[in-house]
């Protein structure tokens, strides 16, 4: 085995993002507070089955939806179809905490429902007719509308992508379109959608805002109880043990789901076009309406709620410190951003040079991070923090490191990096995947050194690649909310935080101003890679 | 005097795993070419990348130019051997275009003193002028590998390593290929070694042939001696152009079959009268003769353009090939009687 630069830089930041997923496994054997007792004889229970209720609606939901676009805007062609294709994806940038108030304002009592209705037909008890999204099921619609894009991008890809011989053969074999889409289409899709699936799960299983909006107990917020509510590190990393367990689970699904799924992306000349069937009548305007609801329940809605309410009272804009708020989300991106990509791609090289079992495998576990949900991470790394503070560095007499990394932005920055390290690495090592290792060792035998090889050949190679993934990193960390709300500095917010704390403080108008710019920057970043994101064609 | 290229006793291998073990040959002079022939899988590949650095060894040597480049203790890096690997699959930089990858190959070596190929002319040799502005992805896989066969010749290597270079080209231009590039790699005196499952090629090509077969080099010589001499009955299977039929050794030159009757000529290696011993008849071999009272059942004709290989069943269910020049006036069909010619000589007796 030969040590060099890219191994032992590939090794330390593996290592670096491995400890604190480490330690939240390792603190299961830790001795808790009497809170785990008092926990499991009441709530417990209540956490576990909310959970699962809570996966189990959005995935229903994320599924209808994710699959039923997708199939509608990749085989068939109706007015409206090219516009579709690109603005189901906008959903992304409304994050579930904030569809949720948009969801409860609207049908609150007196809410923008009432309004609308009361000039529309004047004064009137309307408040009972109104139904009520709130508690369980609207938990659900909201994060299924967030999170449906998931779905829908895995699923369209994969129906763009498949082999126009498989469709052609379905037809002579006389299939109707129904038999063909599930005898062929959907079971050619099946790893995909699998692996859309399990990323909505894991992206469920790690949601805080949102159920903390409405107030649902599941075990990420009995995690952040756990920390708040009773100081009880160890406990909190006990459930979040039990919690990871679980994802882990779906990790592993989707990553086998996620290999299965390139069976069928056919190489050079494989590609073809598939001619879309065009749509008239009733058929044409049922394709229609279904892509327009859902692009208006999960995107316009939300959107024009947070705009009503910010010219309603727009005092709150004048409030709100926008120009810091911009600047601090800014800091955040480009610090994160640039300590992510110099990370994986070090990482990425030293993977793809040294061919080492040992890397491969603290690769593997440190992409996992995304899977962790952010107040688990969160947590996880004020008890990593501690645990060095207290048996190193005061045993040493030395000074506290607590408030270098806890509160501050570097500390910050590094669970960003810890959370989303998989996006960078995993965006990075597809771009490598496309590069056969023929083409470095050509590089070798023309001369080139490991170094000039990735700056010559490597780095303008993976240029889009490197776009794509700077730019879904700052989406994340535009709305991510658990991670800063923990671990910002004091005074120190966000477009999410400053969001969420005022609705919290049950002033929703407030929170509208920051959501409101929290989806416009994020529907900027994803304008941006929807060019990647939906290609149709595999240049 | 030393040999220009040596591979000394090495074992070949991939993560571990032995492909092709005590592995010894020379190439003598500078600008000779040599092939390596074997079929698919066998560890070609593996010698080749091995000599350009990219797999390391346990055991041997292996030196250019008086020069170690590889043993168990000293193993110079690829990109400092001065020794070019045109590989089988496309190895182009997907994000340039042709041109601006063969010139990437210009830039090695450009300060050398040798006799320099020039762009152009490898452009022409390779029948590559109408590509060059196309990236990797537009091309196909036959262009793409003459492409990089472009860029390997043009660094001028002191070693150059083809891996089946032409096995997607099309058989239209593969021929006028291969003479162009024999006549180039000669005049520039580049040493190169081949490897192809293309038996042909490698008579083409090589000045010397090695075949490999079971983990083994198992020949190593001109190939008109590997074709005419095969030193073991592997060889002879894996050249598949001939069969080996029951004889037994009559006296220093002569031994007698049970369908053909007496066979006089030259044997290669002496077996002591009474020998029970497998002879190798190959197509060339025997003769036609329509006169001939010697007649077999022919089971199959190939056609081969310029010749015609009979498949002849003798009494004993022997298949015995027998080439007849495609002028030939009387053409036989399956189930007809095909004579042979007798006396049977044949100038050198392969037997084992």
């Amino acid at each position: 085995m030969k040590i060099n630069f890219w191994f032992l830089s590939s090794i330390i930041i593996s290592i670096i993002v491995v400890l604190p997923i480490l330690v939240v496994f390792s603190s299961f054997f830790q001795d808790t507070s009497n809170y785990f007792e008092i926990l499991k004889e009441t709530f417990f229970f209540e956490y576990v089955f909310n959970s699962l209720t809570l996966l189990i609606g959005v995935l229903f939901f994320t599924f209808i939806l994710g699959v039923g676009a997708a199939y509608i805007v990749s085989f068939y062609e109706f007015p409206g179809s090219n516009f579709f294709k690109w603005s189901l994806i906008l959903s992304f940038a409304v994050p579930p905490y904030i569809y949720a108030y948009s969801l409860f304002a609207f049908f609150e009592n007196y809410g923008t429902a009432y309004t609308i209705l009361k000039n529309l037909f004047g004064e009137g008890n309307y408040n009972q007719l109104i139904p009520k999204f709130d508690g369980m099921f609207g938990l659900i619609l909201s994060i299924s509308f967030s999170l449906y894009a998931y779905v829908y991008i895995l699923a369209r890809s994969s129906f763009l992508y498949q082999s126009q011989n498989l469709i052609e053969l379905g037809k002579n074999l006389g299939f109707s379109k129904i038999k063909s889409f599930y005898s062929v289409i959907l079971p050619a899709a099946r790893p995909a959608i699998v692996a859309g699936l399990s990323l909505v799960a894991m992206e469920t299983l790690a949601e805080f805002g949102a159920v903390d909006f409405f107030s649902v107990n599941t075990l990420t917020t009995g995690i952040y109880n756990a920390w708040i509510a009773f100081d009880d590190l160890a406990f909190a990393n006990r459930i979040s043990f039990f919690l990871l367990l679980f994802i882990f689970i779906l990790f592993l699904t989707e990553n086998l789901s996620r290999k299965k799924a390139k069976y069928h992306l056919e190489t050079r000349g494989g590609f073809k076009i598939k001619q879309k069937i065009k749509l008239n009548g009733v058929k044409s305007f049922l394709a229609f309406a279904f892509c327009f609801i859902l692009f208006f329940l999960s995107f316009l809605f939300p959107l024009s709620q947070m705009l009503y309410w910010t010219i309603k009272f727009p005092d709150n804009l004048f409030d709100l410190k926008l120009t810091e708020l911009l600047l601090n989300t800014l800091y955040l991106v480009f610090l994160s951003s640039f300590v992510l990509l110099f990370f994986s791609l070090i990482s990425n090289y030293g993977n793809r040079v040294s061919k080492n079992k040992i890397l491969n495998i603290l690769s593997t576990l440190s992409i996992s991070g995304y899977a962790i949900p952010g107040v688990i991470l969160a947590i996880a790394f004020i008890t990593l923090i501690a645990w060095f503070d207290e048996n190193m560095f005061q045993v040493l007499g030395l000074l506290s490191i607590k408030k270098i990394f806890i509160g501050s932005v570097l500390g910050l920055v590094i669970v960003y990096c810890i959370r989303f390290y998989s996006l960078a690495f995993n965006g990075i090592k597809s771009g490598y995947e496309k590069m056969n290792i023929a083409v470095d060792e050509s590089a070798y035998l023309l001369g080139y050194s490991k170094f000039k090889t990735f700056s010559y050949i490597h780095l303008p190679y993976l240029r889009n690649s490197l776009l794509f993934v700077l730019i879904l990193i700052s989406l994340e960390i535009v709305r991510e909310l658990p991670i800063t709300l923990i671990l910002r500095p004091f005074n120190f917010e966000t477009f999410a935080t400053t969001a969420y704390i005022s609705a919290s403080e049950d002033l929703l108008e407030a929170a509208a101003v920051p959501s409101l710019f929290l989806i416009v920057i994020a529907s900027f970043f994803i304008l941006l890679t929807s060019k990647y994101i939906l290609r149709e064609n595999n240049e | 005097m030393s040999n220009y290229f040596e591979v000394k006793n090495v074992d070949f291998k991939v993560a571990d795993k032995t492909k092709v073990k005590n592995v010894s040959f020379s190439i003598e002079n500078e600008g000779d070419i040599i092939c390596l022939l074997g079929p698919s899988g066998i560890g070609k590949t593996t010698i080749l990348r091995t000599i350009a650095g990219l797999e390391k060894i346990d055991e041997g040597s292996i030196s250019l130019k008086n020069q170690i480049l590889s043993s168990k203790k000293i193993n110079i890096e690829p990109e400092n051997r001065n020794v070019s690997l045109s590989f089988q699959d496309n190895s182009l930089f997907p994000h340039y275009t042709v041109e601006k990858n063969i010139l990437l190959g210009a830039e090695k070596n450009k300060d050398s003193k040798n006799k320099k190929i020039k762009f152009n002319e490898v452009i022409d040799l390779l029948n590559i002028p109408t590509i060059l502005n196309k990236y990797p992805h537009q091309i196909s896989a036959g262009e793409a590998q003459r492409a990089s066969l472009a860029r390997s010749l043009i660094t001028q290597p002191d070693l150059l390593l083809l891996d089946e270079p032409l096995s997607n080209v099309d058989q239209s231009f593969k021929e006028e290929i291969q003479v162009n590039l024999k006549k180039i790699l000669n005049s520039l005196k580049i040493t190169t070694i081949v490897v192809t499952h293309d038996s042909y090629e490698a008579f083409y090509l090589g000045s010397k042939c090695g075949i490999i077969l079971n983990k083994e080099l198992k020949q190593y010589d001109d190939p008109y001696k590997v074709y005419h001499f095969p030193n073991s009955v592997e060889v002879v299977n894996f050249l598949n152009r001939g069969i080996l039929i029951p004889a037994e050794v009559t006296s220093p030159k002569s031994l007698e079959n049970k369908d053909l009757g007496t066979i006089t000529g030259n044997f290669i290696k002496p077996f002591p009268i009474g020998s029970k011993v497998k002879l190798l008849i190959q197509p060339e071999d025997l003769q036609h003769d329509d006169k001939s009272n010697l007649k077999f059942e022919v089971v199959d004709r190939k056609f081969r353009g310029t010749n015609f290989i009979y498949t002849l069943k003798t009494s004993t269910n022997h298949l015995i090939p027998v080439l007849v020049h495609s002028h030939h006036i009387h053409q036989h069909d399956i189930d007809e009687k095909f004579g042979i010619k007798r006396p049977i000589y044949i100038d050198h007796i392969v037997c084992f």
